[in-house]
């Protein structure tokens, strides 16, 4: 077992083949790292699942399983059952991608919710198929250039719009579910430790940037991901059995083109007549998403301003276990 | 004790003594009174397990699948489509070397959708690396329940138990219980050296490439082949605990000096014995031999019994379509490997529930060498019976 | 029977990722803007750091390795280093100036003392010549690294310009007298009223000392000439220089008050003199050829040179100020002066960057005073250190402080006191001397995403009320959490504060904390960037990496 930091126990350790500068690498980093090594982690297919596990090398230094595709809520469902049954209460988390929750895997999700399973589900949403070479999913927000959404001349990238999962998700009476990202580690670190705390589903949304499917430089996926927040394009909310009961209200709406530039899937928008209808039409999309959460004048003490902000020695660390402290409120 | 008990009662009541701590499953014609009866022996508390309703056969499987690696012991049961929306779940049971068990109410497989009984589901799955009984009556569908549980976790092999549906699982019969103290004895508790745990974290399912898939296929075939003496060994000492044996791999009956053997699986033995009874009586040197294990295939077996035969008729309720019997084939290739050259006659019938009478499988018996030459199968002649009544539909 | 599978996945960490790496993250310490611009060198971010954890002390111990003249600097210094701060593209910039001077009044109230660094005494001698910043910054340095120094000055007390020419209002004379007593308590000897060439001549220096350091400051008023009347004209009660002003007003000599007086100059001085002006209760105006703060052409160098907090206050304190006017002639009604005539200043400088104002006809002004001052700048006297003057380095005399050089800042004469002093040492030592080898890279606010520090505003000492009342200072210290506050306004700019952005951030765990800092695992660090990206002080450089740059290059040459 690797013990090269003293600081936490790199539950997802070195060595493991994501591609450099992988957000889902490092949202899937400081999750488990929050969570720690005592619980039991599943696995949908996916590229976290092919990079961690490559070649007979595992990165986990916690029990790790992976089954297949579409049923990691299900099998979670299981080992939860399983160990309610012999009297455990070790954690059970899954961890799958966007094509693992919004599509193939939503009607395992579904099930494992309404059945009540007190198991975390989190969704590192990358917004296309990457593990296959980006394809699009109902992830991928609109006018994304993907291999199966290429812009063509009858083309603008994806016709359909992103899949509002997240409401999907908190439409079944769902004790606990957020949206997060990687830019907001303690936004990040204050929404897993509140997951932790609660009993029963729970679900948290983590835009995690792919610096290949979004062709980003590798060192811009914590800065796109900040970007997609502070554009409205992906807010940052609380639901708590269906209510909404906070957001991160943005300190200073930004254009979203300033999301759009340093992303290669979104190139074909700019410097043609229908790329700009399109272009027109996210920020369509981040005002109306701004409007619908009150991203901007939402009475909460936690903004992006905030929730940026670095301090002399640390943003908080990894605990072994589970601190119950409330240093960040979200909807104080 | 005896009982009279429905199938499904007989097996959810033998499930129940094995201690199961998951119970998942999603409702399936003909496996719903299994899964019904285990529901009401947890609600009753009669059952101490978590009853988990899935919102799909796939979620059922992988429910299972996640509670055998926590370390839980589980069960399933399905038939028909639901067996077939396992079928990936399934494969990556028997690849993660998971000891399941589950129960196959055999089912025909659509399209035309039909709930009656045919081994076409189950015949689907024999390369998923599971251990596959075929039982023939009540009870032998509760013992093996029993042993199965067993055999798996030896073995690290999931098992399946294939009981015909209707045929048995809509069907009372006098069924013996055992014990509760007895099963216990006989079944000790599930414990699994690689069951997902913080205090020894192991990564269960990774990825593989080409310089060692191949080693994990061929430590399941290694498994498989010695499942084959644990099969036997344990309905040996079954039978010394309980009275009962089930003939392990393969059943024989009136095999001594037969010069025509039929083969078959399942609860059509039944009218095969029938059959054989009735030709014997005429001076016919006719016995039968029912095939229990399907998977591991024995073939070692089958050909030290087939060895003196003349004639082999293999009558199996699935179609490999394109090929013709499955059995058959595995059979001619087992006998033909051992050195003998009888030919094996194969006949389909019984699909979708139409009835192999015993005026059919004499029908077969009769029509000797009617077989084109190359044909390597023929389907059952029609079961004839205007004096008997049209049975109603049980769906 | 103990079914097994054969295989079973070992640890991802046998696998080194630090292969595809081609550009690799190294932490590096670069020199922010403020250090950079001060004259003095301080390490401003290092002190300050130590002030976030209220280790006051340590703080000043720290800043006073460059500056052993906190409380007067932080009163007086114009402070370039807030000019330059990072902090202005967020907010404003920190206030380093009051916290320069808040631990210099506490070390003043505390008591502490100096502490020589540990070593040898050394035996060579070093005289130092004048006992102004530029000198006592230099004694310190050698003093507390075991020389044995002297310091000549002509004057009675020591601080040479700290003394004389700066008012009581912005440096209380006790300040100034408990920091010299602190560094001449290292074991200085300081001989006052020692004129060279008079008290001691230059060859007894040269015969009793191993190196000499000139720190003679500029004494002598720079000439004005109006009327055809040299400044050396002493008869005139209506003329003088902002130094003479100074120098009677701090030795408490009467003065002639007119109602009305003209301030001729744009530097600090005339600004000082303008302010004291206002306290004895007279009418100033300032005649200042350059142009005002913010409607400068500082790319032609024509902002006037005085501070802008300077010009503020005087402002405030009702002081009179003309731009871009040159004067024309003295206006006399006999022996007395009446005004001056002023008149529009066209160009500043002449095209060798000279001081040379020229006066555009017609645009004449009069402005009314009864004494003209003119401060105008000053000049070194050399008057008895003639051929010490023409001595260089290799022959053991150094020159240093306002004496030489351009800029006139109190802080720049305690650097080149320093500096003299590390050069004094080397060639002692018969080592080579490099000046500043800690100085790094720069760094500049774009280097450095500024939205992940809060926004916070700056923290002000308070001003006094009665400011005209006398010569009482107006500025007051920070409170004291004020000052642990304004410290941690500090961006650390280029020097790792430990936020753990680098840590957090690394998808690979290749960043791993310890209790000193964070390393990075160069076995797998894949050079995404992200850690350099995403620190906020731009402590983080990305180089090419190496090991790839040899595989590249082998690559191109062995096709």
């Amino acid at each position: 077992m690797d013990k090269r930091d003293t600081f936490r126990h790199n539950v997802l350790t070195s060595g493991h083949r994501a591609c450099s500068g992988c957000g889902e690498a490092m949202a899937a980093r400081m999750v488990t790292d929050l969570i720690g090594p005592d619980a039991i982690y599943i696995n949908a297919t996916g590229c976290l699942q092919v990079f961690t596990t490559h070649n007979q090398q595992s990165a986990w230094q916690a029990p790790w399983i992976h089954s297949v595709f579409a049923n990691a809520a299900a099998v979670a469902s299981g080992v939860e059952a399983a160990l309610r049954a012999k009297g455990k209460d070790t954690p059970v988390v899954v961890q799958a991608g966007d094509g693992g929750t919004f599509d193939i895997g939503l009607q395992c999700l579904s099930g494992m919710i309404e059945r009540g399973h007190d198991v975390l589900f989190v969704c590192y949403d990358n917004e296309a198929y990457m593990n296959t070479g980006v394809q699009r999913s109902s992830s991928t927000p609109h006018a994304v250039r993907t291999t199966t959404s290429p812009p063509g001349r009858l083309s603008q990238g994806k016709h359909h719009l992103k899949k509002d999962v997240i409401s999907i998700i908190a439409a079944h009476h769902m004790p606990y579910a957020a949206t997060a990202t990687i830019a907001y580690f303690p936004d990040l670190k204050a929404k897993v430790e509140k997951a932790m705390r609660i009993q029963g589903p729970r679900f948290l949304q983590i835009l995690s940037p792919c610096p290949l499917g979004w062709a980003h430089d590798s060192a811009l996926s914590v800065t796109v991901s900040r970007l997609a927040v502070e554009t409205g394009l992906f807010p940052l909310v609380e639901l708590e059995h269906g209510e909404l009961i906070g957001v991160m209200r943005l300190a200073e709406q930004k254009p979203v083109e300033e999301y759009l530039r340093p992303q290669g899937r979104f190139k074909h928008l700019f410097g043609t007549k229908t790329g700009a209808v399109e272009l027109r039409h996210l920020q369509a999309l981040a005002d109306a998403r701004i409007r619908r959460y009150g991203l901007l004048d939402a009475d909460t003490q936690w903004d992006t301003a905030r929730a940026m902000q670095s301090a002399r020695h640390g943003r908080g660390g990894y605990a072994s276990s589970m601190p119950a402290s409330e240093e960040v409120k979200n909807d104080a | 004790m005896k009982k009279l008990l429905e199938g499904s009662q007989a097996v959810a009541e033998a499930v129940s003594l094995c201690r199961p701590q998951v119970v998942a499953a999603y409702p399936i014609t003909p496996q719903t009174h299994i899964i019904e009866r285990l529901a009401q022996q947890v609600a009753n508390g009669e059952l101490e397990a978590e009853f988990i309703n899935a919102e799909s056969e796939f979620g059922a499987a992988s429910i299972v699948l996640g509670a055998v690696a926590a370390g839980a012991r589980a069960f399933t049961a399905t038939a028909s489509q639901g067996l077939l929306l396992m079928t990936e779940v399934l494969y990556n049971i028997a690849g993660l070397r998971l000891p399941v068990v589950m129960v196959c109410a055999n089912r025909a497989v659509g399209a035309p959708i039909n709930i009656f009984s045919d081994h076409q589901d189950s015949m689907a799955l024999r390369d998923s690396g599971w251990i596959q009984l075929y039982v023939e009556s009540n009870q032998e569908a509760a013992d093996s329940m029993i042993q199965a549980y067993r055999i798996a976790e030896a073995c690290e092999l999931p098992v399946m138990v294939c009981m015909d549906g209707f045929f048995l699982t809509h069907t009372f019969e006098p069924v013996d219980l055992p014990i509760q103290a007895a099963v216990d004895d006989f079944l000790p508790p599930f414990h699994f050296a690689r069951a997902l745990d913080p205090s020894r974290p192991m990564t269960l399912g990774g990825a593989s490439e080409a310089d060692n898939y191949q080693e994990y296929r061929s430590a399941q075939q290694a498994a498989m082949e010695d499942a084959q003496p644990v099969i036997e060994a344990f309905d040996a000492e079954f039978d010394d605990q309980f009275g009962r044996a089930h003939g392990g791999l393969l059943q024989a009956y009136r095999l001594d000096e037969a010069q025509t053997v039929l083969l078959g699986m399942g609860s059509l033995m039944g009218a095969v014995r029938d059959v054989v009874d009735k030709l014997r009586d005429q001076g016919q040197a006719v016995g039968a031999l029912r095939l229990r294990c399907f998977r591991p295939f024995p073939a070692q077996a089958l050909a030290q019994y087939l060895s003196g035969a003349q004639r082999i008729i293999v009558l199996e309720k699935a179609i490999s379509i394109g090929a013709g019997g499955i059995v058959a084939a595995e059979l001619r290739a087992a006998l033909h490997q051992a050195g003998i050259m009888t030919p094996v006659e194969s006949v389909i019938g019984g699909l979708g529930g139409r009835d192999l009478t015993p005026e059919v499988i004499e029908a077969v018996f009769q029509e000797t060498t009617q077989d084109e030459a190359g044909a390597t199968f023929r389907f059952a002649p029609d079961h004839v019976t205007p004096d008997e009544p049209v049975r109603e539909d049980c769906s | 029977m103990m079914p097994k599978l054969d295989i079973e996945p070992g640890s991802s960490n046998a696998y080194h990722t630090g292969d595809w790496r081609t550009r690799q993250p190294v932490y590096r310490n670069k020199w922010p803007p403020c250090s950079q611009t001060c004259p003095a060198s301080e390490d401003i971010q290092a002190w300050l750091a130590l002030a976030t954890e209220r280790q006051w002390q340590a703080a000043w111990r720290k800043l006073t390795e460059r500056n052993p003249f906190p409380a007067t600097m932080g009163r007086i210094c114009y402070h370039a280093c807030e000019s330059a701060c990072n902090r202005k593209h967020l907010d404003s910039a920190v206030n380093i100036h009051a916290m320069e001077r808040y631990l210099g009044d506490m070390a003043i109230l505390r008591g502490w003392d100096h502490k020589s660094s540990r070593g040898t005494p050394q035996a060579q001698r070093v005289a130092i010549v004048g006992a102004g910043p530029a000198g006592l910054s230099c004694a310190f340095q050698l003093a507390r690294r075991g020389y044995p120094v002297t310091i000549f000055d002509a004057q009675a007390a020591p601080g040479g310009t700290l003394n004389s020419a700066i008012p009581d209002y912005r440096l209380p004379k006790s300040v100034l007298a408990k920091e010299i007593d602190a560094i001449l308590a290292l074991g200085i000897e300081l001989r006052l009223n020692s004129r060279v060439g008079k008290e001691i001549s230059e060859d007894d220096l040269r015969d009793e000392f191993d190196a000499v350091f000139l720190a003679i400051g500029t004494q002598q008023p720079r000439p004005y000439q109006y009327d055809n009347r040299p400044n050396g004209d002493k008869s005139s009660h209506s003329v003088m220089s902002g130094l003479e002003f100074l120098h009677r007003l701090n030795r408490g000599e009467p003065m002639p008050l007119p109602k009305h007086i003209a301030v001729v100059g744009g530097g600090n001085t005339a600004i000082d003199v303008a302010r004291c002006i206002r306290r004895l209760g007279a009418e100033v105006t300032v005649i200042c050829a350059q142009d005002s703060h913010g409607n400068h052409h500082r790319e032609l160098g024509t902002e006037m040179p005085a501070s802008l907090q300077e010009v503020i206050e005087a402002e405030t304190e009702g002081v009179q100020l003309i731009y871009r006017a040159g004067v024309r002639r003295l206006v006399r009604s006999g022996e007395h002066l009446s005004g001056i005539e002023i008149a529009h200043v066209d160009q500043v400088y002449d095209r060798h960057g000279n001081f040379n104002p020229v006066l555009f006809d017609g645009t004449e002004e009069f402005v009314p005073a009864g004494l003209a001052i003119f401060a105008i700048g000053q000049e070194a006297d050399w008057q008895g250190l003639e051929r010490l003057s023409q001595a260089t380095e290799s022959d053991g005399v150094w020159l240093g402080g306002d004496a030489v050089g351009k800029s006139k800042l109190a802080a720049t004469a305690v650097g080149s006191g320093y500096q003299a002093a590390m050069s004094i040492m080397a060639r002692l030592k018969g080592e080579p001397f490099v000046f500043d080898a800690h100085k790094k890279a720069q760094i500049t606010f774009r280097q450095m995403p500024l939205h992940y520090y809060p926004k916070q505003p700056r923290h002000e000492g308070e001003i006094s009320e009665q400011r005209l009342d006398g010569f009482k200072e107006v500025v007051k210290g920070l409170a004291d959490d004020d000052a642990a506050r304004e410290a941690k306004r500090c961006l650390s700019c280029g020097v790792c504060f430990r936020c753990d952005n680098c840590w957090h951030f690394c998808p690979d765990a290749a960043v791993i904390k310890t209790t000193a800092g964070y390393e990075i695992d160069y076995d797998y660090c894949k050079g995404c960037g992200i850690c350099a990206q995403e620190c906020p002080c731009g402590h983080i450089d990305m180089d090419l990496d190496p090991a790839s740059a040899r595989t590249y290059s082998a690559q191109v040459l062995d096709p």
